[in-house]
């Protein structure tokens, strides 16, 4: 049987590497000079820090989400890809540290935390009991919770796999994702109304949290495709992720590309068409003076251009290609996060401020920190995975 | 040895087939003398369907006033049977376009019938935008033809998008069908005896005849179709969600709808595939083909949309409430207590509940269950349009308008009309066409592996084939491990050793 798939590379990423060290470096820097930034202007930087925050949160969250889904389906392509989501999943606990900056700052953020503010206001009064601080911390605790521990189990058991070899644990990994999976539907919406809607505490859409949902996930698999490339510029994994795994990660990221455009501009419609006051202000705001170069240029760097690479099929595994299209995607997603918090703090324009990137340098550093950190503890894919023989097997046809 | 049990997949064709035994299998349905049964269905089906030619034709009569309709019950039983029967349609296309994008190959097993199902789903939908105006002597002005008085339809309207949504999905859906059924009508031709057939399918056939060539062509075709069919089934269900939502009623005009109603149409859509095929497999034989696992896949995406359109009741629900706005949280609370509550729960125990019961295996996998569930969903979906349109309507801004609204005869008369509509197509369908794609479904059996017969002509199927490679014994620090037929015990490595040969090979300190 000489055509069984076998793997030649190092599946373990080098202990010594310096890697976290340099990264948690840049990210502890960067986080200092950030709470310079504290001092220096604080609504400025709880805006920074929320939008920065909810960067690399939602990217997270589509990681566990991915790992849930491709345990559902019992999917064969991923295989090789796997263990880098989970191991973005499995720092969720403790990246629920970082979200206390945000409840530090609430006052800053959110207008409806001020109790004087709500007397005032009829509308807010009528949320008071959904939008008041004590039950705003019950709720992140409760969402950190519920995503530490899945991604932490989901994580854990694939390294079980690892060590026994046992595929029984397959299933395991099925039954913790199938509950797993409405839980954090309902957790992603309620916390993007949390994190970003309730900015605007008049504003809703029931659109918003499958609109977060989805600007997460194309993000993610941006982040995906250039942590993959990135691994085999360094001489990892070279031949067992192949062309054709960069290839369906290409078209994931097309699929979410057209998913992402068809939730923005749906939502987008509805309240422009309808326009009804309570919602359209929102847009308003949004499409009025600096704010509309974002606006635009979501509509054609986020979707149009990306689409219209993407299109060909010999597009979707062109790693020059892939690579431009994912770093577009990513810088366009910190603008579109940017675009939605920030008019609450800055409405006549855009105004970068130096906080907006040292804390998005700070927590990104983090972030990185921790996921390379793990990931060199173990495998960079699950090495016993059932399906694995089949993941590699996989070829691509013309 | 573990605590979970490791379940491998399925084959997808069950029993001991081969090529020629599913081609007979199939097309026997075809070429065999017409069953007594056949026609005692067909009656029925007809039957209906002359019930609704009728009460059409008094329809153009008489006009809309033979209809429930009121003011401000604008839309009654024609809009919420137009978006039911196209929800439905969503299934096909969903399955054969999008499954096979992802690479599902079960879908091979319904995808031929779905799609049938789908169209005419869409035909009995098409009906009711195409009969509710009035003045059917000028239906064509829906469609924008330059004319001399310079009229034309409101481009801003989604009921106008509806006009080119539905059509070219109803276009891509039956020329989608047709490329697929292509190769099946040459085995048909092939296999005919009498000559009427044979012309008839060789016609059809377009002169198939299985060359390279022809399939090098038919493999493009068929992505291109795949790829443009999936947008389509989204924006289908998209631009009849935005029939309702852009407007400013409350209950209607909320951002959700269109993921949402994509949703509901998919459940809809899968929950009658799921009693036509338990009906239909169980009648012809087709179980080795259509099979139980094939039943669960789908009762999981049931519960899967079910679920998600639970998710959007929920939010709307949420942001109702949220909001802050009046009419809003008014009619979301009307529609739990109001007058019409009777059919909200129908609603939300037949949509949000029922698939629920799907997280047991035990009932996802019992075929008398499913057929239930299956009812139940579409009798659910039936009821959420009639919540939206009625319920908003009926109890609108002004109290003083309010009226209950109630159908008359000739709007059951329509809808139960369409049933024998459906009905009489689908008994066509099966008598005169391969209800399976016979050339889809050999591709996944197991002789179409190129390395099938490579033991000695002994077939291993693909996953076991991997299992038995790698077939571990124990688990403790050094791993054994059973490779052909040899035990080989692998002490401690060093982790950064370039591992030969494969992969499961790297011991692991505990």
């Amino acid at each position: 049987m000489s055509h069984q798939p076998t793997i030649t590379d190092n599946l373990q990423l080098s202990a010594d590497s310096k890697l976290p060290q340099i990264l948690f470096g840049i990210g502890i820097i960067g986080l200092l000079i950030s709470a310079y930034g504290y001092f220096a202007d604080a609504n400025q930087f709880f805006f920074s820090y929320l939008v920065s925050f909810t960067f690399f949160t939602g990217i997270a969250i589509a990681s566990v989400f991915m790992v849930m889904f491709h345990h559902i389906t019992k999917s064969k392509w991923g295989v090789v890809i796997r263990r880098i989501p989970e191991t973005f999943g499995a720092n969720l606990g403790v990246w629920a540290f970082f979200a206390i900056p945000i409840l530090l700052g609430i006052h800053n953020l959110y207008h409806w935390s001020h109790e004087d503010a709500v007397a005032a206001d009829k509308i807010l009064k009528g949320k008071s009991a959904y939008l008041n601080t004590p039950f705003f911390i019950i709720r992140q605790i409760l969402y950190f919770v519920i995503w530490g521990f899945v991604g932490h189990k989901l994580y854990k058991a694939s390294i079980d796999m690892d060590i026994t070899g046992d595929w029984g644990i397959s299933s395991l990994m099925r039954r913790i994702s199938a509950p797993a999976i409405p839980l954090f539907g309902l957790s992603i919406a309620f916390a993007s109304f949390d994190w970003l809607m309730s900015l605007d505490p008049h504003w809703f859409s029931t659109m918003f949290g499958v609109y977060f949902f989805a600007i997460s996930f194309q993000s993610f698999w941006a982040v995906m495709i250039l942590m993959v490339f990135f691994l085999q510029r360094n001489g990892y994994l070279k031949n067992t992720i192949g062309k054709v795994h960069v290839y369906d990660m290409g078209a994931w990221l097309f699929a979410f590309t057209v998913f992402y455009a068809y939730i923005a501009f749906a939502q987008f419609l509805l309240i422009y068409y309808a326009n009804l006051p309570e919602e359209t202000l929102w847009f308003y705001h949004r499409l009025e003076g600096s704010w509309k170069f974002i606006a635009y240029g979501l509509l054609l760097l986020r979707f149009t251009l990306p689409f219209l690479v993407l299109l060909n099929r010999e597009q979707k595994h062109d790693r020059k290609i892939l690579t431009y299209v994912s770093i577009l995607v990513l810088i366009m997603h910190f603008l579109e996060i940017y675009w939605i918090a920030m008019p609450t703090l800055s409405a006549h324009g855009i105004h970068f401020s130096w906080i907006d990137f040292s804390t998005l340098i700070g927590l990104g550093g983090i972030f990185f920190g921790m996921f390379f950190q793990r990931f060199k503890q173990n495998s960079m894919i699950p090495e016993k995975d059932p399906k694995l023989g089949a993941c590699l097997e996989k070829s691509y046809h013309q | 040895m573990s605590k979970y049990e490791y379940i491998p997949e399925a084959k997808l064709v069950k029993g001991n087939h081969d090529f020629a035994s599913i081609t007979h299998l199939v097309t026997d349905v075809n070429l065999r003398r017409t069953p007594t049964m056949w026609y005692l269905l067909m009656l029925p089906a007809n039957g209906l369907l002359l019930l609704l030619l009728g009460s059409i034709g008094y329809l153009f009569w008489e006009g809309t006033g033979i209809w429930g309709l009121t003011n401000p019950v604008g839309w009654g039983w024609a809009i919420i049977n137009f978006v039911w029967w196209v929800g439905i349609g969503h299934a096909g296309t969903l399955i054969s376009a999008i499954l096979f994008l992802f690479r599902q190959d079960w879908r091979t097993a319904i995808n031929r019938f779905a799609e049938a199902m789908t169209i005419f789903a869409v035909m009995c939908a098409l009906i009711f935008p195409a009969i509710h105006v009035g003045r059917i002597w000028v239906i064509y002005w829906v469609f924008p033809i330059p004319n001399q008085m310079v009229m034309w339809p409101n481009f801003n309207s989604p009921l106008l998008w509806d006009v080119f949504a539905v059509s070219t999905y109803f276009t891509v859906s039956l020329l989608f069908w047709y490329v697929g059924l292509v190769p099946d009508l040459a085995t048909l031709r092939d296999k005919a005896t009498d000559k009427i057939r044979q012309i008839g399918y060789g016609l059809f056939s377009l002169g198939w005849n299985g060359s390279s060539r022809h399939w090098w062509n038919y493999e493009k075709a068929y992505m291109i179709l795949a790829g443009l069919a999936t947008p389509l089934v989204l924006s289908v269900h998209t631009i009849v969600s935005f029939d309702f939502a852009v407007s400013v009623i409350p209950g209607w005009h909320t951002t959700i709808f269109p993921p949402y109603f994509v949703a509901g149409a998919i459940f809809s859509g899968f929950a009658m595939v799921l009693t036509l095929m338990i009906i239909t497999r169980e009648v012809y034989g087709m179980k080795d083909i259509m099979t139980d696992d094939h039943m669960e896949k789908m009762n999981i995406i049931i519960m899967v949309t079910g679920s998600m359109v639970g998710f959007a009741y929920l939010m709307e629900f949420f942001i109702a409430w949220y909001s802050g706005v009046e009419y809003e949280k008014a009619i979301f609370i009307l529609r739990a207590t109001g007058p019409y509550a009777w059919a909200y729960w129908i609603m939300m125990g037949c949509n949000v509940i029922s698939p629920q019961f799907f997280w047991s295996k035990k009932l996802r996998t019992n075929v008398k269950f499913t057929f239930f569930i299956s009812i139940v969903v579409n009798i659910g979906m039936w009821f959420e349009r009639f919540v939206i349109t009625v319920s908003s309507l009926a109890t609108d801004y002004l109290p003083s308008s309010w009226d209950y609204y109630s159908p008359t005869i000739w709007d059951v008369i329509t809808y139960v009309g369409t049933f024998g509509l459906f009905g009489t197509m689908f008994l066509l369908f099966l008598r005169f066409l391969p209800m399976i794609a016979i050339a889809e479904i050999k591709a996944v059996m197991p002789q179409a592996d190129p390395h099938n017969y490579d033991n000695n002509g002994k077939y291993i199927p693909p996953k076991e084939k991997i299992q038995s490679y790698v077939k571990i014994i124990n688990s403790t620090d050094n791993i054994s491990i059973e490779q052909d037929n040899e035990k080989i015990t692998i002490q401690d490595e060093p982790k950064s050793k370039t591992l030969e040969p494969a992969f499961f090979v790297k011991p692991k300190n505990a």
